[in-house]
């Protein structure tokens, strides 16, 4: 299957909703530790194990996430570490990108959702432990969302209620948070080490994933959420990034610093379906598609995108 | 004064100056993303801003906005208490013309920030200002692959890289938060030792209190304490061997003269003044610790501090409240990791660490009070001066010995060691310990500061030679470069003014890998004589190579203004406020002028390395070498600017002349090790790493340099031998 190689360590990875070829990179130098950034927009080919790329926009700070518009398929955010969301067109030349650049986070922002029901905003998730809110038409955020004690590291808008969101964060906790309300409506304190990664199942809006430190990723039902649902061990370190099949009700994906992607079925006693070991660094950014049916896509700090079919061995040619 | 320095730059820092790393020609991109679908061209209509500029730029339009209709937006801004939907309210705002809010929020909306056309976004500008260079990669690499070996990181003194405050505040934040992720498994004392390492390898001082851990999620107690106890071993530093040889002998303290005698007694007097400076050689190795040994100061308090309370009480459960108390109380910045050391913030801290370390304690008080601790080298010296004076006379030895408040100091010691504990002057203790590191600390970079202070060998078998200017150059075109320096410095030591004697130590140096001495010793020339072209060459490209541009700038001039051919370009007026350009510019004027000056070429070739502009300077260097093609330092600075402009493989050719014509080059042999790593091929740069050091075992960096590689490819057994340089195993592992 094809493989992509960036220049920087990579961050993220996501497909496009307009294009089933097409996704969004998003790269760091020095381990995003310190360095330039830089988003690459790439496209597999349709004959031969080929991924090409069709543009490539530089940040002067690493870019930890991409988000691509629901609502114009040439546009995607990206989320960078000097606190700032860029955003570009890729049907304009390079010069006239970015389209826009929104600093308001006073630190790194380390996760981006862009709201696929009501397809006109944005979230973006940083380090200086808010949550903004953010349409494209607008200079300014919307609005912020201040409760967590630590950063925030990733968001994720519920698939069925366009005003819900969940909020992951190192203090420990994940935040459920309706938009029309003042503050969040529901705290889950859900691991005893950071969370890294949340994600709402495609299906059930009542479940959310989350991803820890503590190396455990848990499926939690809102409405009762004293006990999760199901607890899938086997990462031999902090999972860093979690991700619903838009396909299956009980597949999910996970990425992990011991550098492999796992496939889980929360609902078997032996949720773990496969085990990808194809990077050789930490594993940081995974998805799946949501126009092909199994389609998944990874990327690690070995500076490589490995896009490929469930089952498939990332690696053959 | 080869360019070593240079070569460490910015192998991975060019960012192309067009934002698309990709060849695509902008026109075939655009009919790939247009051409191929129409839907495209459909949507891009939609986007505001993104077609051509428009007549009246708009953030939003208010009949039909979509931000008003988005529920919640509104929550964020306090002055729409009202329960008005944000429509309602943006259209009561216009309404209202004599508002203020109004025209300043009209104001806004005049200007067109968003039009990319009209006002063209400012290009992409890599504003990375340090050289982030492949050093820094690999050694952040080291960094996050030391997760996986689980082996601690040793601070490395890296060659300056120019980081600057916002770099260096990203790297301590960022790399705080990430080490929390990655090092999940280990303990936070194993996290912060990483970070430790890590930040002072940079020379990031901790001042600003880095982004700490979420306090309340410490399980892995067991882990942590297994940790700790490992972290204890260096604990045993100087000032203990010096508290306990001071107590006992305080039985006498209530006499000072008798206590001065039976010191005497014991240890001799001259024997006092030598014991104390081999302390205070000990005292400033605790300094080297907080630099050279990962754990710092700061670990070794935080584990002692531990380690008694944990031996206080018996009840495990009580052990581990109290443990659980200290971890968070350090996760709340109550206790403060400032510039690499703990900083109690609590009296409970203090009195902890006091009860057990009281000698040392009411030791450093006093230390501090009395002041003195001026240095010690000055302590000492002084002390001797005195007992040269004296001889004999004992009893003056202890009156002088007593200006110095010793007697006092020895009555309060006694005073305090009687009472067992200090009762309530905790927190003054506290204090005077901060004062007595932050003097160590001070006492470190006023050494910093005399940097430039030129060091001589001790036996050097040289003093007494006839000529040993002569044997010096004949050692040196022999290659026998640590030889050679001893030599000319007899020779210095014999002619303090001999500028060709200081010239060619500084040159020695610099090809043995030894840049301290090589600018200290240049600048000892230049004072002998000003107006020495080489010298200034040498000096300009050593400032170069440490990445000071203001000063390389002057010594470049000063070559420029000295010279015989080229003095009337440069105006003397201009020496009083140098730019880059300027100087640039003359050396431009001066090339075109001769053109057959191979050393035009080599100053411009400086030049642009120093404002970065590496294939001029690529170009400036091959331009002397056609015209030098022997100079084995010009291929060495050829290859080190192609190293920097991320062309390693031609750089290896390059140095490959280099040791063509100079086989026992040093600094070539480490370049080249820097090469082959910058290309990833880290086997191979251990080799030439360790050939460097077979040649020159004192070339520091090169030291630094093969611990990097070799925990690039997870050598964990020889990065032992590393740090006990032992050649002998690292050569037998590694031949060339």
């Amino acid at each position: 299957m094809p493989v992509f190689k960036t220049p920087f360590n990579g961050y993220s990875v996501r497909f496009s909703p307009f294009y089933e070829s097409r996704l969004a990179v998003a790269t760091a130098q020095n381990f995003g530790i310190l360095g330039n950034g830089r988003v690459h927009v790439i496209d597999l080919a349709s004959s031969g194990p080929v991924i090409n790329e069709l543009i490539a926009f530089d940040t002067a700070d690493g870019v930890y996430d991409v988000a691509w518009s629901e609502s114009h398929d040439s546009v995607l955010v990206a989320a960078v570490a000097d606190g700032s969301m860029k955003v570009y067109d890729t049907a304009l030349p390079p010069q006239a990108n970015p389209v826009r650049s929104l600093k308001e986070h006073a630190r790194e922002v380390h996760g981006l959702d862009y709201n696929p029901t009501r397809r006109d905003s944005f979230l973006s998730a940083s380090w200086d432990d808010s949550v903004k809110l953010w349409t494209l038409d607008r200079p300014a955020s919307l609005r912020t969302f201040r409760e967590h004690a630590y950063c925030v590291y990733s968001v994720a808008w519920n698939p069925k209620h366009a005003d819900v969101f969940a909020s992951a964060s190192g203090d420990c906790t994940v935040r459920i948070w309706d938009v029309r309300e003042p503050g969040s409506t529901m705290i889950i304190p859900g691991h005893e080490h950071e969370i890294l990664s949340c994600d709402w199942n495609k299906y059930d809006e009542c479940l959310i994933a989350t991803a820890s430190v503590d190396k455990s990723i848990k499926i939690w039902d809102v409405r009762n959420y004293r006990v999760p649902v199901s607890v899938l061990n086997g990462h031999g370190y902090a999972v860093r990034k979690i991700k619903f099949s838009p396909h299956r009700r009980n597949l999910l994906v996970s990425c992990s610093y011991d550098m492999t992607v796992c496939l889980w079925d929360f609902m078997v006693e032996d949720a773990l379906v496969g085990r990808y070991d194809h990077h050789t660094e930490f594993a940081v950014g995974v998805d799946l598609s949501v126009l092909v049916d199994g389609l998944m896509a990874s990327t690690g700090w070995d500076e490589l995108v490995y896009v490929w079919q469930q089952g498939m061995d990332p690696r053959a040619a | 004064m080869s360019m070593r320095e240079l070569v460490t730059g910015g192998a991975a820092c060019a960012v192309p100056g067009s934002s698309s790393s990709s060849s695509n020609p902008l026109g075939a991109l655009a009919n790939a993303l247009i051409g191929s679908s129409s839907k495209t061209q459909g949507v891009l209509k939609e986007i505001p801003n993104a077609t051509a500029a428009s007549p009246h730029p708009q953030f939003y339009s208010h009949a039909a906005d979509p931000v008003a209709a988005l529920p919640g937006s509104e929550l964020d801004r306090p002055f729409l208490q009202s329960n008005a939907q944000g429509s309602d309210f943006i259209r009561g705002f216009r309404a209202a013309d004599a508002n203020g809010f109004a025209d300043a929020w009209e104001e806004i909306q005049r200007q067109p920030p968003f039009d990319p056309l009209a006002a063209p976004a400012p290009p992409i500008q890599p504003t990375l200002d340090g050289p982030p260079q492949r050093v820094l990669s690999s050694f952040l690499h080291s960094f996050v692959d030391s997760s996986r070996s689980g082996v601690p990181l040793h601070p490395t003194p890296l060659p300056l890289l120019g980081l600057s405050q916002g770099d260096k505040q990203c790297i301590r934040d960022r790399s705080s938060i990430m080490a929390r992720h990655i090092f999940a498994d280990r303990s936070e004392e194993f996290i912060n030792a990483q970070v430790n390492a890590l930040l002072s390898s940079l020379e990031i001082e901790n001042d600003i209190h880095a982004r700490g851990p979420m306090p309340g999620r410490f399980r892995e107690l067991e882990d942590y304490w297994n940790e700790s106890q490992g972290v204890m071993k260096p604990g045993a530093h100087a000032a203990d061997g010096w508290v306990t040889e001071f107590s006992q002998n305080r039985i006498h303290h209530g006499d000072p003269d008798t206590w001065a005698h039976s010191f005497e007694q014991q240890h001799g007097a001259g024997g006092w003044a030598s014991e104390f400076e081999q302390e205070q050689a000990q005292l400033t190795s605790v300094d080297q610790m907080r630099g050279g040994n990962m754990q710092s100061l700061a670990a070794i308090q935080q584990t002692r501090m531990l380690a008694h309370t944990l031996s206080q009480n018996g009840d495990p459960k009580f052990q581990n409240s109290k443990f659980l108390q200290f971890v968070s109380k350090m996760s709340r910045g109550e206790l403060i990791i400032d510039d690499n050391q703990v900083k109690p913030a609590s009296e409970n801290w203090a009195t902890e660490y006091q009860q057990q370390y009281n000698r040392g304690a009411s030791w450093a008080d006093e230390f501090a009070q009395n002041e003195v601790f001026r240095g010690p080298d000055q302590w000492a010296n002084e002390f001797g001066a005195e007992r040269l004076q004296q001889e004999s006379v004992d009893d003056q030895w202890v009156n002088e010995f007593s200006k110095l408040h010793v007697d006092d100091w020895a009555e309060e010691f006694g005073r305090q060691v009687g009472e067992g504990t200090l009762g309530d002057g905790s927190s003054d203790w506290a204090n005077s310990y901060d004062e007595f590191l932050n003097e160590q600390i001070a006492a470190k970079q006023r050494s910093d500061a005399s940097r430039g202070v030129y060091v001589f060998s001790d036996m050097n078998p040289y003093v007494g030679h006839p000529n040993p200017l002569k044997e010096g150059q004949e050692l040196f075109r022999k290659g026998l470069l640590s030889e050679a320096v001893l030599a000319l410095e007899a020779e210095v030591m014999k002619n303090p003014e001999n500028a060709e004697g200081w010239r060619l130590l500084g040159i020695t140096h610099a090809e043995n890998d030894d840049d301290q001495q090589a600018i200290a010793a240049m600048m000892r020339a230049q004072e002998a004589d000003p107006t020495n072209l080489e010298v200034l060459l040498a000096l300009g490209v050593s400032h170069t190579n440490e990445l000071e541009q203001s000063a390389a700038l002057k010594y470049l001039y000063g070559w420029l203004r000295h010279h015989p051919k080229y003095g009337t370009l440069a105006p003397p007026e201009l020496a009083d406020s140098l730019y880059y350009a300027d100087v640039a510019r003359l050396f431009n004027e001066a090339a075109q002028m001769s053109p057959e000056d191979a050393d035009v070429h080599i100053v411009l070739g400086v030049l642009y390395n120093l404002s970065r502009e590496y294939d001029k300077a690529i170009a400036s260097f091959q331009t002397a070498l056609k015209l030098k093609p022997n100079d084995y330092s010009l291929w060495n600075k050829l290859g080190a600017t192609q190293a920097n402009s991320v062309q390693s493989a031609d750089a290896i050719l390059a140095y490959q002349q280099a040791l063509d014509l100079k086989p026992n080059y040093v600094r070539a042999w480490a370049n080249m090790g820097i090469s082959y790593a910058n290309q990833g091929m880290y086997e191979e740069s251990i080799r030439y790493y360790v050939r460097a050091l077979a040649m020159n075992p004192k070339a520091d960096n090169a030291w630094q340099y093969l611990r990097i590689s070799l925990s690039c490819v997870s050598r964990n057994d020889m990065v032992e031998a590393c740090d006990s340089r032992n050649l002998e195993v690292l050569q037998k592992e590694f031949p060339l």
